[in-house]
């Protein structure tokens, strides 16, 4: 009787050990876990400020460029370029300018019906191989 | 169940262990936990939390195109760490040197002096503020800030002054300027080359991509980001934004620990103010404005460009001007070029005041165009007593007509129209045009003029006003006075601000045409229009003025500058010179629908004008002249003179 006490206590002992164990493994394989969702977190916070950043830093570079442009874009630049490269551009004079008040579109077309079927004659030229 | 290793006293042994273990533990966590909590507490959140500011973009300023007057830019102010150059580096300076365009024996100095002598450590202000905005975000690359170069100035004393002097009495330099002007395109380089100890702080500089472009109208913001003048100051309220912050934490290396950001609260860029101005039409008058200082080097010289319709000024220029990106280089004595003359100094506005007495003498009905006047008499009786009347520069054999008087200018004549009008109805109609008052122009500090009230005047005044004299007035108040011809009896407010929009473009804010009074009905201003149509005909006294193929509507002013003259007896007083002119002409065309209004004033050009040259007719209305013709293919403004040797060679796309 005295051994078979002995016997049950020192089995519930060995449970109590294996079922420490087993929890002590579960409670560090949580703990493991915890750690890598937090480092996972870690990389997703660095990844996530390493992009806000490369997009101020596109925005930033946006903001050169715009200003560049700008800047290219001022007339007496402009007027410079024109002269330096010789391209000749003049702003249109008055005399150059017709306005009209029909639309545009229309006078356009009816300008280029005017040379095909209107006062002045068309001439139509064929070329013609001639076998020898 | 077997044995195992187990025994009683094992097992006493081990939970005795064990619970010695938690029990330390425990006691350890309640130690740090209760009773050393606030003292810990507070040590971690010293060294680890931090508060980053996120600064705010400064919003822009646009043409009404949408064209960039003035913007924020990312610089870098560049600097070194001599303490952590290596020698394997060296060989990058020269390159260094090139992309940053020093010498390299200037690099070489700055990079090799690596002590200074200590002086006095400076006391610094806690919030001292730095010469830009420095944008706080997070670096992409670990290399990019350093958190010893998030000092943008040089001069700031940093961590040198808490670094022991050596036994020489030198500290070492943990922080010297190669360059605050770097662009990020080159600053992507530097990082390229991978020089260690070479740092960079990221600041908001403010460029005007056009420099001297509507300097008067735009002003400027100081290094110290505080808006100094024009729009940046006006509409400072808009344009600034409100900075962000992030409550966060950073590891032992001041490294920001993303993770443990607690807070963010986004930044709120500035919005952007869409001006009236057209940056084209600038550039016209701009160009026209070094043609006038070219020809007559005038003291100074302005022109106004508006919408006579709206109000809305599409182009202001004042000669001198300065350029918006080197502002602070100009000379003490050279700081005269930022003033905004057209609204900031007053000038005897001569003849094309003259507008007033004939505009108020026709509302009233107590003129026709027709109605004459003896433009001989040298003096009249006026209120009961003899009134001298000035002088004309013309002799006429005849009685002139209103319109006659408008077209000649005729001193004599315009005096008698105010006289026909009374003092107080004359000084009520000056006045209702603005005159004595502020437009409500936003900026450029402007001054009322000088309009007395008729319990004021002498005996003289009712003679002299008419024509200009004792009365002062600013160009824009003579441009706003012309444009209730131009907008059919309607003064409107000069604005210059068209909308406001949030960083994002959304609309915030339109601004519309503001209507103030009305001044003469829309029949006494047509009527007008019509005799202003005199002036720039042949007969009128600006004929230069005249278009072809266009109706132009204006008034010459040339006015004798009040200059100091020392008398015999050592005094020195003011007289009219006969020497020194302000010359003008403020116009409109097409007189029958006005769709541009132009003001050209000259102060002083007599210096290179032949004698008795320096006329508002002579100098002014050529300049108007030349600006209407390149403005009207530019804004696309019709002919309202049917010209029928134009319109034979435009329709034949011919080219002369």
């Amino acid at each position: 009787m005295r051994s078979t006490d002995k016997m049950d206590s020192r089995a519930f002992v060995n449970q109590f050990m294996v079922y420490t164990l087993v929890a002590i493994c579960g409670s560090a394989s949580i703990g493991l876990g915890m750690v890598w969702i937090r480092h996972q977190i870690s990389v997703a916070a660095n990844v996530n400020k390493a992009l806000v950043s490369s997009i101020d830093d596109l925005q930033r570079r946006i903001e050169e460029t715009d200003a560049a442009i700008a800047a290219e874009q001022d007339p007496a630049v402009l007027n410079r370029r024109n002269s330096e490269w010789q391209l000749g551009l003049v702003p249109p004079d008055e005399t150059q300018i017709r306005n009209v008040s029909e639309d545009p579109v229309t006078r356009l077309a009816a300008m280029h019906n005017r040379t095909l079927f209107g006062e002045v004659p068309a001439t139509v030229s064929f070329r013609i191989a001639l076998a020898h | 169940m077997s044995k195992g290793f187990t025994t009683n006293y094992r097992i006493a042994l081990l939970a005795t262990l064990v619970l010695a273990m938690f029990a330390g533990i425990e006691a350890r966590l309640v130690w740090l936990h209760v009773i050393d909590r606030d003292e810990l507490v507070r040590s971690v959140d010293e060294a680890r939390r931090e508060l980053i500011v996120d600064n705010a973009r400064r919003g822009d300023i646009l043409d009404v195109h949408g064209a960039l007057l003035a913007t924020s830019r990312s610089v870098i102010v560049l600097g070194v760490d001599p303490q952590f150059l290596r020698p394997e580096d060296r060989a990058k300076w020269p390159q260094l040197a090139q992309l940053l365009g020093m010498p390299e024996s200037d690099l070489e100095r700055i990079c090799t002096t690596k002590t200074r002598p200590a002086g006095p450590v400076v006391a610094v202000p806690a919030q001292q503020p730095s010469p830009g905005i420095v944008i706080n975000l997070a670096p992409s690359a670990p290399s990019e800030l350093a958190p010893e170069a998030q000092k943008p100035d040089d001069a700031k004393p940093d961590d040198t002054e808490l670094d022991e002097p050596d036994q020489e009495g030198n500290r070492p330099i943990r922080w010297a300027k190669l360059s605050d002007q770097v662009p990020e395109s080159v600053y992507a380089q530097i990082e390229r080359l991978g020089i260690r100890g070479v740092y960079g702080s990221r600041v908001y500089q403010r460029d005007y991509p056009h420099n001297e472009m509507a300097a008067h109208i735009i002003g400027y913001v100081n290094r110290l980001e505080q808006p100094m003048a024009g729009m940046e100051h006006y509409a400072d309220f808009y344009l600034r934004g409100e900075n962000g912050w992030v409550e966060s934490e950073k590891d032992g290396r001041s490294h920001e620990l993303a993770q443990f950001r607690t807070r963010e609260v986004p930044p709120s860029d500035g919005f952007s103010v869409y001006l009236s101005i057209d940056a084209n039409v600038q550039h016209i008058i701009e160009d026209e404005l070094a043609k006038v200082a070219q020809q007559y080097d005038p003291k100074k010289a302005t022109i106004i460009v508006s919408d006579p319709q709206t109000g809305f000024v599409l182009a202001l220029a004042n000669y001198p001007s300065f350029d918006l990106n080197t502002f602070n280089k100009l000379p003490r004595d050279d700081q005269g070029r930022m003033r905004n003359v057209a609204v900031a100094d007053e000038y005897e506005p001569g003849s094309v005041f003259k507008i007033v007495a004939i505009s108020g003498a026709l509302n009233e009905g107590l003129v026709t165009t027709g109605t004459e006047f003896d433009c001989t008499l040298d003096k009249i009786d006026y209120d009961g007593m003899t009134r001298s009347l000035p002088r004309d520069d013309e002799r006429y054999d005849h009685p002139l007509s209103v319109a006659e008087i408008t077209a000649h200018s005729s001193n004599k004549g315009a005096a008698q129209l105010a006289m026909r009008l009374g003092d107080r109805r004359f000084y009520d109609y000056a006045r209702a045009f603005g005159f004595g008052q502020q437009t409500g122009f936003p900026v450029g500090g402007e001054v009322v003029g000088n309009l007395k009230a008729p319990e004021k005047w002498d005996s003289m005044t009712i003679t002299r006003m008419p024509m200009g004299q004792s009365v002062t007035a600013t160009v824009l108040q003579m441009q706003q006075a012309m444009g209730v011809i131009a907008s059919g009896g309607v003064l409107l407010r000069p604005q210059v601000i068209r909308q406001i929009r949030d960083s994002h473009g959304e609309l915030v804010y339109s601004f519309e045409r503001v209507e103030e009074r009305r001044v003469i009905s829309e029949q006494t201003a047509s009527t007008m229009a019509r005799l202003l149509m005199g002036v720039a005909s042949p007969d009128g006294t600006a004929p230069l003025a005249a278009i072809p193929g266009f109706e132009v509507a204006g008034k010459t002013g040339t006015s004798q500058k009040l200059m100091p003259v020392t008398l015999a007896s050592g005094a020195t007083v003011l007289r009219y010179s006969d020497k020194h002119h302000v010359v003008s002409f403020v116009g409109f065309f097409p007189a029958s629908h006005p769709q541009v209004s132009i003001a050209v004033v000259i102060d002083d050009p007599d210096g290179r004008c032949p004698p008795g040259g320096a006329y508002g007719g002579k100098v002014a209305a050529p300049v108007f002249k030349r600006l209407g013709e390149r403005l009207i293919p530019y804004l696309g403004t019709r002919p309202t003179i049917d010209n029928e040797e134009q319109r034979a060679l435009a329709l034949e796309g011919g080219v002369r």
